[in-house]
């Protein structure tokens, strides 16, 4: 189940990075569709947080489960 | 996502064409033959490796990949496939753009013609087209089998070549042994060497072969 998730969210955390720095830079203006976008994918980011287990191995082993696909 | 690259891509004056999906990318790609594919994985309709193949099929044009997979197995998968380059995810804009610039500069480089006009290396000017050699502006007379070697080995700078490539590429008619490589070495060194006993052009690979270099 969690294989995919950090995948998502690399995914959602790129759409929110560019699109922020594009505002910043003036490539784009940031206009409130353009926000929503970024809201969108920082509130899936949210919701796929959630789904990794909350206990994760502090250091050491990593667990396997959650190796990246 | 695509919103975004493009204003940057255009902000830098490249012409872009967008699709939000394979079937799209690949009609898009057909209908107007773009010089730079920039390829994300992660893609509705069909996915991203199935896009990279269609279009290889249709041209061979430079892909850069963009993706959140960034285990060992994808981006060896990526560039097997074809793709130029990748970005991982999540990445700077800016970061893409510098890939563009870079795989088509690497484009326009490997398509270049082969240099016909002179060769700088150093101090050593060669110039294939009149045999002419010159070491710091001096000119140097060459054996035909000397010119051959420096011709071939300049071509190559930094690079090692091995005594069966070297003696492949010098030799059309199979007059140069392996024996005598070593004697042509020694006498190109004595003419194009400031000193010959400590090469600074042509040295010596132990147990491999040769290769020249640009000692500036």
């Amino acid at each position: 189940m969690t294989s995919n998730v950090f995948h998502d969210i690399r995914n959602n955390l790129a759409v929110a990075i560019s699109s922020i720095e594009a505002f910043r830079e003036g490539i784009l203006e940031p206009s409130p569709a353009r926000l929503g976008v970024v809201l969108h994918a920082l509130n899936e980011i949210d919701v796929l947080l959630r789904k990794i287990p909350r206990e994760v191995p502090a250091s050491g082993a990593p667990a396997n489960d959650l190796a990246e696909h | 996502m695509v919103e975004v690259l493009e204003g940057y891509l255009r902000d830098e004056g490249f012409g872009v064409v967008c699709a939000h999906d394979g079937p799209g990318a690949v009609e898009a790609f057909r209908e107007h033959l773009p010089d730079i594919v920039v390829l994300d994985l992660n893609l509705p309709g069909f996915p991203g490796t199935e896009v990279l193949r269609q279009i290889r099929a249709l041209r061979d044009v430079p892909i850069i990949m963009l993706t959140a997979r960034v285990n060992e197995v994808d981006r060896v998968v990526g560039l097997e496939l074809g793709a130029d380059d990748y970005v991982g995810k999540p990445f700077s804009p800016r970061e893409v753009v510098a890939r563009v610039k870079s795989v088509l500069r690497r484009g326009e480089r490997a398509e270049a013609p082969p240099p016909v006009g002179e060769r700088r290396v150093g101090g050593l000017m060669i110039d294939p087209s009149s045999h002419d050699v010159r070491l710091e502006g001096k000119s140097v007379t060459l054996t035909p089998t000397q010119f051959r070697i420096l011709e071939v080995l300049s071509a190559n700078v930094g690079q090692t070549l091995t005594r069966e490539q070297l003696l492949q590429r010098v030799s059309a008619d199979g007059d140069v042994y392996d024996r005598t490589l070593d004697r042509h070495i020694a006498n190109l060194r004595a003419r194009i060497e400031p000193d010959p006993a400590n090469p600074r052009y042509v040295l010596t690979v132990f147990g491999v072969g040769y290769k020249m270099v640009d000692p500036t």
